[in-house]
């Protein structure tokens, strides 16, 4: 029993997160809308501008679940 | 919930799957004996799939057998979970089988196990991950079924009927093999086949049971349920039940997982069809060797 938290981290937090994989990258759509998405490498989000959805990347990983995606009219 | 399509609580799934994250290789013991197993069907089929989707990965542990024998190159994990995906192997992210993220015949082969269960949409899902296959390729997975853990409901249900003069669902409607070949066909794959086994384990008590279950992340999520938490006096009561019922010479008592075993192929030109009906060219007596007819 060690990390029992809703957020686990095993790599240190330097804030942008690791680079998402290219190759995962050329697949990868909205799962709503089935449309590309937008790499925001500085942000470290997958946008998808139909949706008005962006998707957040931590640690390498794109979380690609719309309760944890950010409403783009949102402040940014 | 009020919407009657919603089974399981998506969120309440969730939230249990990353708590079960950090300490599932205590509890993975069911999750690799049908990895196992989907491997063994895997080596019956002789193909090579170099892009493979791993549908609910949980750690990765399926993800991790599937190598050069397969013609493997390249598994993509995904978990509802985040912290599941995070221990996956990379690539990996965080996906809701209901609404998955991928574009149209980006895998030669999907492969799930132990996830589909909890999957509100199963003929949405299947279609999504039909689409997310290139022509001819083969979905795999296994769920768990029907039969399973008919002795905790049976003595949940006994130890509640005494207790308050009513039952609720506690552990979760699961699917039957014969829905399954069903779903497949109408998700739109070709040459769909499902069966089922199962794996019988054993416990001390059902107290060794429900713990290993909340280890799994596999606790009822079933959204019909009482608003409190099942009654500490109910469950000793179901925990003895399940003891008077099934305990064996040596006291331990039995739990049945059914799981149902999922094959489909993304339909292309040149695979082979079942004929239609009525067009055989010869009758079933001379196939089998009667002419006494």
């Amino acid at each position: 029993m060690q990390d029992t938290d809703q957020q686990v981290h095993e790599e240190p937090q330097d804030g942008s997160g690791r680079e998402v994989d290219p190759k995962l990258l050329e697949i990868l759509v909205c799962p709503l809308t089935k449309a590309p998405l937008r790499y925001d490498r500085e942000a470290s989000e997958l946008v998808s501008d139909q949706a008005g959805l962006a998707f957040p990347i931590r640690n390498g990983v794109p979380i690609m679940l719309v309760d944890e995606a950010r409403q783009l009219d949102d402040t940014k | 919930m009020s919407d009657p399509g919603i089974i399981f609580e998506r969120d309440l799934l969730r939230r249990r799957r990353e708590r079960a994250a950090a300490t599932f290789a205590d509890f993975d013991f069911l999750n690799r004996e049908v990895a196992e197993r989907l491997i063994d069907r895997l080596r019956d089929i002789r193909r090579n799939f170099p892009a493979v989707l791993d549908l609910g990965s949980h750690d990765g542990t399926l993800g991790r057998l599937l190598g050069p024998e397969f013609g493997v190159e390249r598994v993509v994990s995904t978990d509802l979970a985040e912290g599941f995906a995070r221990r996956a192997p990379a690539p990996a992210l965080a996906v809701d089988e209901e609404a998955l993220p991928f574009a149209d015949a980006s895998f030669d082969a999907v492969f799930s196990c132990l996830s589909l269960h909890w999957v509100n949409d199963l003929p949405g899902a299947l279609i999504q991950a039909r689409r997310s296959l290139r022509p001819d390729g083969l979905f795999l997975g296994a769920m768990l079924g029907g039969e399973t853990l008919i002795e905790l409901r049976e003595a949940l249900m006994a130890a509640e009927m005494a207790a308050a003069g009513g039952a609720s669902p506690r552990v979760s409607p699961f699917a039957e093999v014969r829905d399954a070949g069903a779903l497949l066909q109408r998700a739109g794959f070709a040459l769909p086949v499902a069966d089922a086994d199962t794996v019988t384990v054993t416990y001390e008590n059902a107290w060794g049971l429900m713990r290993d279950l909340r280890g799994m992340g596999e606790t009822n999520v079933v959204a019909e349920r009482h608003r409190q938490p099942t009654r500490r006096d109910v469950l000793f009561r179901a925990a003895e039940i399940y003891q008077q019922r099934h305990a064996g010479a040596d006291g331990r008592i039995p739990a049945t997982f059914q799981v149902l075993y999922l094959t489909g192929w993304a339909p292309a030109p040149g695979q082979p069809k079942p004929l239609a009906p009525g067009s055989a060219e010869a009758s079933l007596a001379t196939l089998v060797g009667r002419d006494d007819g």
